[in-house]
C-alpha cells in the first residue's frame, strides 16, 4: 500500500502538468493563451525549484531568484547568435561572445550554472537561519542583480538581450516542468532528503543523530540552485527576451508568494500555488484586454488596466491572511481512499 | 462551623496539550482568606491549572469561578482585571527593567486607579529588600531577592487572590523561610492564596488544606496534621489512591 | 577635503533618515514579532498625499499625509497584523511583501507610473554656509529632527507607564499580559507612532534625496530593502541595535556613493556597484555575527548551525 501512495504523489501532479500543456496545444487555445499555458508551466518550474529547498530545510531564501537569473543569462547570452552578439552584448569575454551552444546545451549550461553558483553561495551562508539566512539570501539576490544590470564583460549589462531562440515550446515547457517535480520527488524521498526533513523538525535531535545540517542544507541548496538554473533557461528560451529586471525583485515576490499560497511543505502546494497564481494572472490579463464576455458584460467594459497586478496581489495576501498554511496545508496529492493519507514533506523522517 | 465562602472554585477542569491530556477533570475550592496548596510530582499538571486559571491556557472543559461568577475564557488581562494575580514559574522577572520598573508594571493589573503609591509602599514594607534594591537591574539580584520581588509585583495588583508556581524552586532553605512566612503576612492582609509547591511538607503545613495532584488528577487532601504522617505524604506522590 | 565633509554630512542625513524608518519598524516587530515590509507603502501613501495636496497650505498638506498613513497604518493593524500573529515568520514577511505589492499596484492603477512632484517647504532646499561648507537647510533640519524623534521616544518609553509596558511587551509578551498589560492596547500605540514617524520621513524624504522628488508608487521601496536589511544586520530584537543598523547602512550608502569613482568596467570599481558593496558587506557582517552588529551577544532570534 505504501508504494501506491508514493506513485500517486509523484503521478499526480505530473499528470496535471500534462494535462495543463495537452489543453494548451488544443487548436482551439489561441497563441497567446497557449503563451500563457507555457508560462504557467514555466512558473512551476521555477516553484518548485524553490521548494526543494525551502520545503525540505525550512529555511527562507530571497535570493533563489538570483539563480533562476544567471541560468537565465548563461543560456541566453550563449544561444543569441554569433554575428549578433557585437550588437546586443557589445564587450563580452572572447570566451562568451565567440561561440553559440544549442537549445539542450544552454539548459545544461544554465543547470550547471545555476548549480555552481548556489554552492559557492552556500558554503558559507549555509550556516545561517531564520531571519538571518532570508536576508543574507536577500543580499545575494541584491549583489547578483546588480551585477548583472551592470557587468557587460558577462552579459548585456543595462541593455535587454533580444533574439533569443523560443525554443520553449509547450513540449519543452511540460517536460521541463515534469523533469523539475521529479527531481523534487526522487530528492525528497530519498536518504539526503529525509535527513534534510529531519534537521528542519528537530536540529538537536537530528545532531545527536549524527546529520551534519550544514552539509544537508548545502546538498538541496545547490540542487535547488541547479533546478532554478535549468528553470531559468526554459524562462529565457519562453520569453525570448531579458532583462535584469525581469529576475529581480517581482519575480522573487511572485514566486515565493506562488510557493507560499500553495503551501511552503509540500511539492504539490509548489505546483497548486504557481498553478492557481498563474491561472489567476491570465484570467486578469484577459479581461483587462476585453477577452472575457462575462466581465464585459457585469462592467460594461474590460477590466481597469492594471487591475491584474492588484488582484494577484490582493488574491495573495487575502490567502495568506485567511490560509495561513496555504492552499493545500503542507499535504501531498493524494487520492481519497487509496490507501492511508500522509502528510507531505511533514511527515517524520520514517 | 461552614468553610468559609469560596473564593475561587474549579470544576471538573480538564486541559489538553494537542492530543495529551494534562489536566483530567479536577475540582478544587479555596474559601476567602484561605490558604490551599496544591502540591505533587513534576508534570502532575500542577502549572497548567494556574494557567487555565490565569486564561493563559484554554480548558477543554470545566468551569472555572471567581465569587461565584465564571470567569472561563477570558483572556490573561482581563482575569487580572478580575482580581486574579500570578507569580509565574521561574517568577519571569524582566531581567533589564529596574525592580522599580518591575514592579511598577505589576501596577497595570490594579482595578483601582487611587491608592498605587501607597501599594507600592506596601510592597517595600513588607520585603524591605526590594527598596533597597529598587534601582538597580532586576537581573542582578539573587534568587531569593528576585522571588520577593516577583511576589510584591503580583501583590501590587491588590488582587483577591494570589497564585504561586512553585516560589520555592532554587532557593536556598532560608530563604525560603522568607518566601513562606511572607506568606503568613499575605494571608493576614486579607488576601487568598493558592500555593502551588513542590515541598510537600512545608506546604502541607502551612496551608489550611493542601491537595495532591498527581498525572493530571486529585488524589486526596491533607490537612496541616499530616505534615508529620510520613507514609501519607509518600502515598500521596506515589499513587495509591 | 570639505567635498569630504560635506558627504560625511550627507551621509549622516541619509544615515538619520534610514534611522527613523527602522525605529518604526522595530517599534512594531518588538510587540507583533512582525516584520512590516509594507512600511514603504505607508510612506509612498503619505507621499502622494503631499504630492496631490502640493497647491494647498503646507500645513494642510502635512496634516493631510499624518491623517492618511495613520488611518492606513491602523487597516493595516487590525486587516493583517491580528490575524496573521500566529503565522510562521516566512508566512509573515511574504504576507507584508503581498500588501506591499498590493499597495504598489493600486497606486499604479490609480496614479500611474509617472511621478507627481513633491514640493513641501522650498525654503529648505536653500543652502547656507558655514565656514567653507555649503550646506542644504534640509540636511540640518534632518539630523535634527531624528535627534529630536529618538529624544522624545526614549522619554516615551522610559518615562510613561505605557511606555514601559511597551518595552515589557517586546521582551516577553506572555508575562507582560498575565501582570495585566493590555496587549492590543500597546499594539495599536506601537502602531500609531510607527505612523507618526513614517509621515515623518514621508515629508523629509523628497526635499533631503534628490531621486525622491518625485513619487511614483515605488516611492521609498528600495530605502524600505536598505532599511530592512540594515535592522536585521544591526540586530532586531532591540530597538536601539535595529536603529543604529537602519543608520549604519543610511551612512553607508551615503558614504560610499560620495567616495567610489563613477565609472570602472570591473565589479565593485565603481559606484554603480553600490549596492554590490553594501549588500556584500551586509553578507560578511551576518556570517561574523549573526544575532546582529549591534546585538549584546545574547540569543537572540537568530540561530546558527
Amino acid at each position: 500500500m505504501r508504494r501506491v501512495t508514493d506513485v500517486v504523489q509523484l503521478l499526480g501532479p505530473v499528470v496535471v502538468l500534462v494535462l495543463v500543456g495537452i489543453v494548451g496545444s488544443m487548436s482551439f487555445v489561441d497563441a497567446a493563451l497557449a503563451n500563457e499555458f507555457r508560462g504557467a508551466l514555466v512558473s512551476v518550474a521555477i516553484v518548485v525549484a524553490l521548494y526543494v529547498f525551502v520545503g525540505n530545510s525550512g529555511v527562507i531564501s530571497f535570493g533563489h531568484v538570483s539563480f533562476v537569473a544567471v541560468g537565465a543569462f548563461a543560456a541566453g547570452v550563449m544561444t543569441i547568435p554569433v554575428e549578433l552578439k557585437p550588437t546586443i552584448t557589445p564587450g563580452l569575454f572572447p570566451l562568451l561572445g565567440e561561440h553559440s551552444v544549442g537549445n539542450a546545451a544552454s539548459l545544461v549550461l544554465a543547470a550547471a550554472a545555476g548549480g555552481v553558483f548556489a554552492l559557492l553561495v552556500g558554503i558559507p551562508l549555509m550556516r545561517l537561519s531564520g531571519l538571518s539566512a532570508g536576508i543574507a539570501t536577500f543580499a545575494v539576490l541584491g549583489v547578483t542583480y546588480n551585477i548583472l544590470n551592470n557587468w557587460t564583460k558577462i552579459g548585456p549589462g543595462p541593455l535587454t538581450l533580444t533574439t533569443v531562440p523560443e525554443t520553449t515550446d509547450l513540449v519543452q515547457a511540460t517536460a521541463g516542468a515534469v523533469a523539475v517535480v521529479t527531481i523534487a520527488f526522487l530528492y525528497q524521498r530519498s536518504r539526503l532528503g529525509r535527513k534534510l526533513r529531519a534537521a528542519r523538525e528537530d536540529p538537536a535531535a537530528a545532531r545527536a543523530a549524527g546529520i551534519d545540517i550544514h552539509r544537508q542544507r548545502l546538498w538541496a541548496f545547490a540542487i535547488s540552485g541547479a533546478l532554478s538554473g535549468f528553470a531559468g533557461g526554459l524562462f529565457v528560451h519562453h520569453a525570448g527576451t531579458l532583462q535584469a529586471r525581469d529576475v529581480y525583485l517581482d519575480l522573487t515576490f511572485l514566486t515565493l508568494a506562488m510557493l507560499v499560497v500553495g503551501s511552503v511543505g509540500s511539492l504539490w502546494g509548489a505546483v497548486v500555488g504557481a498553478l492557481a497564481v498563474s491561472a489567476l494572472d491570465s484570467f486578469l490579463l484577459d479581461a483587462e484586454s476585453g477577452e472575457i464576455g462575462l466581465i464585459n458584460d457585469v462592467l460594461g467594459k474590460p477590466l481597469w488596466g492594471g487591475s491584474r497586478l492588484v488582484g494577484v496581489a490582493a488574491f495573495m495576501a487575502i490567502v495568506l491572511v485567511l490560509l495561513p498554511q496555504g492552499l493545500t496545508r503542507g499535504r501531498e496529492f493524494r487520492i481519497p481512499g487509496l490507501g492511508r493519507s500522509r502528510r507531505g514533506a511533514q511527515e517524520s523522517a520514517a | 462551623m461552614g468553610a468559609p465562602e469560596p473564593m475561587l472554585e474549579v470544576e471538573g477542569l480538564e486541559v489538553r496539550y494537542g492530543t495529551v491530556p494534562a489536566v483530567r477533570g479536577i475540582d478544587l475550592a479555596v474559601g476567602r482568606g484561605e490558604i490551599v496548596g496544591l502540591i505533587g510530582p513534576n508534570g502532575a499538571g500542577k502549572s497548567t491549572t494556574l494557567h487555565a486559571i490565569m486564561g493563559a491556557v484554554r480548558p477543554s472543559a470545566g468551569e472555572i469561578r471567581l465569587a461565584g461568577v465564571s470567569i472561563r475564557g477570558r483572556a490573561p488581562e482581563q482575569v487580572v482585571r478580575a482580581g486574579i494575580a500570578l507569580v509565574p514559574e521561574g517568577r519571569r522577572i524582566y531581567a533589564e527593567l529596574t525592580v522599580e520598573e518591575n514592579l511598577r508594571l505589576g501596577l497595570c493589573g490594579r482595578r483601582a486607579r487611587a491608592g498605587a503609591e501607597e501599594a507600592v509602599e506596601g510592597i517595600f514594607e513588607l520585603f524591605p529588600v526590594v527598596r533597597e534594591a529598587r534601582r538597580r537591574q532586576a537581573g542582578l539580584l539573587s534568587g531569593g531577592q528576585q522571588q520577593q520581588l516577583a511576589i510584591g509585583r503580583a501583590l501590587v495588583a491588590e488582587p483577591d487572590v494570589l497564585l504561586l508556581d512553585e516560589p520555592s524552586l532554587g532557593l536556598a532553605p532560608a530563604v525560603v523561610d522568607t518566601v513562606f512566612e511572607a506568606l503568613r503576612a499575605i494571608r493576614e492582609r486579607g488576601v487568598t492564596v493558592l500555593l502551588v509547591e513542590q515541598r510537600a511538607q512545608r506546604t502541607v503545613a502551612l496551608a489550611d488544606r493542601t491537595y495532591v495532584m498527581s498525572n493530571g488528577e486529585l488524589r486526596m487532601t491533607l490537612g496541616p496534621d499530616d505534615a508529620h504522617d510520613t507514609g501519607r505524604m509518600v502515598a500521596a506522590y506515589f499513587g495509591s489512591s | 577635503m570639505t567635498e569630504h565633509v560635506q558627504t560625511l554630512l550627507d551621509a549622516t542625513a541619509l544615515g538619520s533618515i534610514y534611522a527613523l524608518m527602522a525605529i518604526g519598524i522595530g517599534l512594531v516587530f518588538g510587540v507583533l514579532r512582525l516584520v512590516n515590509f509594507a512600511y514603504g507603502q505607508l510612506i509612498m501613501a503619505g507621499a502622494y498625499a503631499l504630492a496631490l495636496t502640493n497647491d494647498r497650505p503646507v500645513l494642510v498638506s502635512i496634516a493631510l499625509c499624518f491623517g492618511v498613513i495613520l488611518a492606513l497604518s491602523l487597516a493595516m493593524e487590525f486587516a493583517a497584523f491580528r490575524p496573521l500573529r500566529r503565522a510562521s515568520p516566512t508566512t509573515m514577511l511574504v504576507a507584508t511583501f503581498a500588501i506591499s505589492y498590493l499597495l504598489q499596484s493600486i497606486a499604479l492603477v490609480r496614479f500611474g507610473a509617472i511621478g507627481k512632484i513633491v514640493v513641501v517647504i522650498p525654503e529648505l532646499n536653500r543652502s547656507v554656509t558655514i565656514g567653507g561648507l555649503h550646506v542644504r537647510w534640509i540636511t540640518i533640519v534632518t539630523i535634527l529632527v531624528a535627534i529630536a524623534v529618538f529624544a522624545a521616544l526614549t522619554a516615551f518609553l522610559n518615562r510613561t507607564s505605557i511606555g514601559l509596558q511597551m518595552r515589557a511587551a517586546s521582551i516577553d509578551s506572555q508575562t507582560a499580559r498575565l501582570l495585566g498589560v493590555r496587549a492590543n492596547a500597546v499594539i495599536t500605540v506601537a502602531v500609531l507612532i510607527s505612523g507618526v514617524i513614517a509621515a515623518i520621513v514621508a515629508v523629509i524624504l523628497p526635499m533631503a534625496v534628490p531621486e525622491r522628488l518625485l513619487v511614483g508608487p515605488d516611492f521609498a521601496l528600495r530605502e524600505t530593502i536598505i532599511v530592512l536589511v540594515g535592522v536585521v544586520v544591526g540586530g532586531i530584537d532591540r530597538l536601539l541595535s535595529a536603529t543604529l543598523g537602519g543608520f549604519t547602512m543610511g551612512f553607508a550608502v551615503g558614504a560610499l556613493s560620495g567616495f567610489l569613482p563613477s565609472s570602472g568596467s570591473w565589479p565593485f570599481t565603481s559606484s554603480v556597484y553600490l549596492d554590490s558593496a553594501v549588500f556584500m558587506l551586509v553578507i560578511v557582517v551576518l556570517l561574523l555575527r549573526p544575532e546582529g552588529l549591534f546585538a549584546r551577544g545574547r540569543r537572540t532570534a537568530v540561530e546558527r548551525v
